[in-house]
């Protein structure tokens, strides 16, 4: 009852004075805030690409081509043939389901006045059934397609919408970098599959892309689906033995192409995350330590100022420790206030610019909130304690003297 | 009510040690209502604030009834301080901040106990300012704030009031106002001592004792022949001159007297 009197007393008198304990908060305020919209801007970000990681599927291999360390100087090395894929397939039937090569890049596509522009992927009829990604109308491109190198596309759901409206698309003719393609079909809305917009995707037959669109001879990614997840381990020694081979690798000598999974994705990802984490923490530490230091200040401010009523209370009866307590509980209720308001204004910014910029995604973890308030309390308790033993240890007699 | 015995209090001034009090013999009763003169740097204030137990003496014995308190532990001379001695400044130290009322129950705050707004309204109304409890000090005038300020030091209803001056910032009239309520106080039974330089006011008490450079020099009862004639101002100073008209007027009693505590000077 006694604490809580002291307690209400001390908030009474920050009340009274909220000019001034508004400026002792901003300090935590903005310290807190930028930690927690920092964080949670970070963790939006970490889950939105793990989770585009694992929408590529645990099951699943990606190989890419590899880089070349000369010197000190790493350059990038194109090693992946279109046949690679059927060869991976043939030498590790029970491993490997299927394998989808892709040649990527960017093109125009234009129905009359009509434009979109996005990626043309160049992959064959593999790629649908291994992302689980299918048609809404007409039909994906077939084998025969890739043996003749059709000039046929499939739109993703964003294109066919850009060029076509309402209307329906299939059958149309569509020029793909002034190139006649017929639309033979349109796939369903997806969203991402692993970190490309499919929406935006124009799909043409490998062999079309390579031959007749790029003219060019190595892919740009392979994508093995192995039988399950727990095979993954087989079905990359599987996969390094078919394309050392294919590629004429000597026993020694470097693999010319990189392969990832879902778990070293995950790694990396962990890692980048674990730097940011650091750079973050330490800003945050430097800012609280600024805002302590600014709450010092100002409690310093209010003892020297409200000498004379200490050295009343003191007269009046308050033990040291109670005037102790009085300048402690200030200090603290500053900075809880501080960090309450850190946590909202962090939050509020946070989501903002999510809203702003419609890519950020937000995630405030629960513990942040907490350790944020934590922290707030601890520097309130360690900024206050040398200014309250300052008050508390006033002779009463100079005090009441004090001008 | 309060004794003490050959009380002394130095102070480091720099280089230099100040002899604020220089043996101290001083015997107050109950319910007495005793004035403290003395020219600035006489001691007065000092003596004021070791019977006010916020500060202890260099050496000697102080007694607040019958209890010695000169050796006490800070804890329980704030517990003394708070329930048996009521302080009245000269600048009022009201918190500017809260209002009367608040004010008033400050003391009550570190009484520990739970309260009831209640007492501060009683203590308010004790000084006739029961209608400005709400209002704070920078909305009343000096003679309201120092009404206020000896709400909050009656309100743990005290034995001992110590006032400093008190009416050292009030015109005359309010001044005057501020004695009354120190007589009606004197008349429930308080024991006051009062330090001030004015000569009307001192002459108010029922007892004068005037110091100079840390000891006693007189102490003796007013009757109302001296008190007339310090009231009418024919006493030009309080030094000097003092001493002559007390032994005219009426001979000092014996165990008034202090003896003298350097019989070499």
């Amino acid at each position: 009852m006694f604490h809580l009197k002291i307690a209400m007393m001390a908030i009474r008198g920050l009340r009274q004075n909220l000019v001034r304990t508004m400026l002792a908060t901003l300090g935590v305020i903005i310290g807190v805030g930028a930690v927690v919209s920092a964080v949670s801007i970070l963790e939006g970000a970490q889950r939105d690409i793990l989770g585009r990681v694992e929408s590529l599927g645990a099951d699943r291999v990606l190989v890419f081509n590899g880089s070349e360390r000369r010197s000190h100087r790493a350059t990038q090395v194109s090693s992946l043939l279109p046949e690679d894929a059927d060869k991976i397939v043939e030498e590790n039937p029970k491993l490997i389901l299927s394998v989808s090569p892709q040649y990527n890049s960017a093109g125009r596509t234009k129905y009359f006045q009509k434009n979109a522009t996005g990626v043309i992927l160049g992959t064959t009829e593999s790629y649908a059934k291994i992302n689980n990604y299918n048609v809404k109308h007409g039909r994906f491109i077939t084998r025969e397609h890739i043996r003749g190198s059709a000039m046929v596309c499939v739109l993703g759901h964003k294109v066919a919408h850009d060029l076509f409206g309402d209307l329906p698309g299939v059958g149309k003719t569509v020029k793909i970098n002034g190139k006649t393609f017929t639309v033979i079909g349109i796939m369903e809305e997806r969203g991402a599959i692993g970190f490309v917009e499919v929406d935006n995707q124009v799909i043409i037959p490998v062999t079309t892309a390579m031959g007749r669109m790029f003219g060019a001879r190595y892919l740009t990614m392979l994508v093995a689906q192995c039988q399950n997840a727990e095979m993954v381990p087989a079905c990359i020694d599987g996969i390094k033995k078919t394309l050392r081979a294919s590629h004429r690798i000597r026993a020694g000598e470097n693999d010319d192409f990189q392969v990832f999974t879902q778990d070293q994705f995950k790694q990396q990802l962990g890692q980048v995350a674990t730097i940011f984490g650091v750079v973050l923490y330490s800003i945050a530490g430097i800012s609280i330590i600024v805002g302590a230091i600014g709450i010092m200040n100002i409690m310093l401010v209010s003892v020297t100022e409200r000498t004379r009523e200490i050295g009343v209370r003191i007269a009046v009866g308050a033990r040291r420790w109670d005037i102790l307590k009085q300048f402690l509980t200030e200090a603290s209720v500053i900075s809880c206030l501080g960090g309450l308001l850190g946590v909202v204004c962090g939050w509020a910014i946070a989501n903002f610019l999510s809203e702003f910029t419609q890519v950020l995604q937000i995630y405030t973890p629960p513990t942040v909130i907490v350790l944020a308030l934590v922290m707030a309390a601890v520097v309130g308790i360690i900024s206050g304690i040398y200014p309250a033993i300052r008050a508390a240890r006033l002779d009463p007699v100079q005090a009441l003297r004090y001008e | 009510m309060i004794q003490t015995d050959n009380l002394y209090k130095q102070y480091q001034m720099g280089e230099s040690i100040v002899h604020a009090l220089d043996g101290v013999n001083l015997s107050i009763q109950a319910g007495e209502f005793v004035s403290l003169t003395g020219a600035s740097g006489s001691g007065k204030s000092t003596l004021m604030h070791l019977l006010g137990c916020l500060d202890r003496p260099t050496s000697g014995i102080i007694r607040l009834g019958g209890e010695v308190v000169s050796n006490l532990t800070d804890k329980q001379l704030a517990t003394i301080r708070n329930q048996r001695i009521g302080f009245v400044f000269q600048t009022f130290n009201l918190i500017n901040r809260t209002s009367a009322i608040e004010n008033v129950l400050v003391p009550l705050v570190y009484t520990r106990k739970s309260f009831s707004k209640k007492i501060g309204r009683d203590a308010l109304a004790r000084v006739g300012l029961e209608k400005r409890a709400g209002h704070r000090p920078s909305e009343m005038s000096g003679g309201e704030c120092q009404r206020v300020a000896i709400a909050r030091a009656i309100v743990n209803n005290p034995q001992l009031l110590l006032a400093d001056e008190p009416t050292g910032n009030l015109d005359t009239r309010t001044g005057e106002q501020i004695m009354d309520i120190f007589h009606e106080l004197h008349a429930s039974g308080m024991t006051i001592v009062l330090v001030t330089h004015e000569m009307d006011v001192a002459a108010q008490a029922q007892r004068m004792i005037q110091m100079r450079d840390g000891k006693i020099t007189n102490d003796a009862p007013l009757d109302t022949a001296l008190r007339n004639e310090l009231l009418s101002g024919s006493v030009p100073s309080h030094e000097g001159t003092f001493q002559e008209r007390i032994e005219r007027s009426s001979p000092p009693r014996p165990e008034m007297l202090v003896p003298d505590p350097d019989p070499q000077t």
